[in-house]
């Protein structure tokens, strides 16, 4: 098995880029609440990887959404663990990245040179945040599509773009299954593409200017 | 040089970006049609007061039930839908109060249709009526 | 400590346990608390629907200006949150930067937390 990796790594040369990264030494005061951010790394990952059993079965048209999730709940074998670990897996999610947010202001984390960092991180937030919005809409319930109507008719309140963004978000004038597709496609395409694309340049900040310790 | 490269890139991001907006903002729609659905026979109309109507019509190819106020004030009939128009909910009728209330951010309006207490910004819409042979139509967009 | 840590493995195996313990956390919750299956969509019946408590404070927010000032609480607010927090590294310059940063920080934080406990509270 070691020599199987050690093959692969002589090709694809992965690890001596980043062997600074690796076994660099960490900064003096550094403490518990510095996981957060790897927390938050790791809901995305559980995120994603439960997103992909789910997006398996669930079925994003108007007339066959909620049935498909009926399916998941009663007939997938352990689906409704799936959608439970998900939805928990979001709530948390959220939390991670606030307490993140609060834990790199509390520690002056954002200061020169980390201020691009800071504004990666809080792109992150906001994209977490249209993600569980988008994400609201897909059970195609009761619940989803009056909180979706309500929503989208907010944004028609915007000043002058408004009533192009509630149109272009619900794809037509009223909430429709043209609008489930919307979102479910944000939901489970350009969010996440987005989001490992600045995950990545977090991470690559990160490397590149070390983890600031100490208040 | 490098300016060309630079200048290029920038110009097919632009019209990468323009045809993605293009594309994805949804096409014209077909107008909105008057059309008139049969609501009750003209016996069932309140005699004073407010009465809810459940009205079945055609929407995009299917068959949607949706709820309308007819207000009788003793001197017209007032059709409202029950559309609050602060975000889009739907109202109730209180009997008790007398007012439409609507339960998402508490909007309420008198018989008339007009905005008393809350936050929507317009009274609610009015519908056209129209009897025929006895039978009650109701003007809607769809 | 006379040996400095490493990131790989001494750090690593911690965050890794951490993250154990997470998604220990999550399984309990999502076995004890499922979703609950929402009603059918209904054109016809009155719903008042419930943001995800992370939304809230809007929800609430949006209940302070009636009629046509809800602009206000739809666009001018939340925008000027977010540029707020994504400006955050660029306030805090010169002397005083620290203390306007914290000032605004807290607020903005304190705002949030208390709409958010005023909606649900209060229903």
């Amino acid at each position: 098995m070691g020599k199987f990796f050690e093959w692969l790594d002589r090709n694809f040369r992965i690890k001596k880029p980043h062997r600074r990264f690796l076994y660099r030494s960490i900064p003096e005061g550094v403490n518990y609440f510095f996981c957060l951010g790897g927390i938050a790394f790791a809901l995305f990952i559980l995120l994603f990887i439960s997103g992909m059993m789910l997006a398996i079965y669930y079925v994003p048209s108007e007339n066959e959404a909620f049935a498909s999730i009926l399916r998941i709940d009663n007939e997938v074998r352990f689906g409704w663990f799936i959608r439970s670990f998900h939805k928990w897996s979001a709530n948390l999610f959220i939390v991670a990245i606030v307490l993140h947010t609060i834990r790199v202001f509390v520690y002056k984390a954002y200061r020169h040179p980390r201020e691009l960092n800071w504004i990666a991180g809080s792109l992150i937030l906001i994209l977490a945040f249209a993600s569980g919005f988008t994400g609201y809409l897909l059970p195609w319930d009761q619940k989803a599509y009056w909180a979706t109507e309500v929503g989208t008719t907010m944004a028609r309140t915007v000043p002058l773009l408004g009533p192009y963004l509630c149109y272009f978000l619900r794809g037509g004038q009223d909430v429709t299954g043209a609008t489930l597709i919307r979102f479910y496609v944000i939901h489970v395409l350009y969010i996440p593409l987005f989001m490992c694309l600045l995950l990545w340049a977090h991470f690559h900040l990160v490397k590149h200017q070390g983890v600031k310790g100490g208040l | 040089m490098k300016k060309i490269c630079n200048l290029f890139s920038f110009i097919g991001l632009c019209i990468m970006a323009g045809v993605y907006l293009l594309f994805a903002f949804p096409s014209r729609m077909r107008k909105k049609k008057d059309l008139y659905v049969f609501a009750c026979d003209e016996a069932e109309l309140p005699v004073q007061g407010v009465r809810q109507y459940y009205i079945d019509y055609p929407l995009r190819g299917r068959t949607v039930t949706k709820k309308f106020f007819i207000v009788n004030t003793g001197k017209e009939l007032l059709v409202f839908s029950s559309v609050c128009t602060h975000l889009g909910c739907l109202i109730n009728w209180h009997r008790t109060e007398n007012r439409f209330m609507c339960p998402c951010h508490g909007g309420q309006y008198d018989n008339q249709g007009n905005v008393v207490a809350g936050p929507p910004p317009a009274p609610l819409n009015r519908l056209p009526l129209k009897i025929e042979r006895q039978k009650v139509y109701i003007g809607l967009r769809v | 400590m006379n040996r400095q840590k490493d990131f790989y493995p001494d750090y690593l195996i911690e965050i890794l346990l951490v993250i154990f313990l997470i998604v220990e956390l999550i399984v309990t919750l999502a076995l004890l608390y499922p979703p609950a299956i929402g009603r059918q969509i209904d054109f016809s019946t009155p719903f008042s629907p419930r943001p995800e408590w992370y939304f809230l404070w809007l929800y609430q927010l949006i209940r302070y200006f009636p009629g046509s000032r809800i602009v206000i609480g739809t666009t001018v607010i939340p925008l000027t949150a977010v540029l707020v927090l994504i400006l955050i590294p660029f306030i805090d310059k010169g002397k005083l930067g620290r203390l306007k940063v914290v000032i605004v920080g807290v607020l903005l934080l304190l705002s949030i937390v208390i709409l958010t406990s005023i909606a649900v509270l209060i229903p």
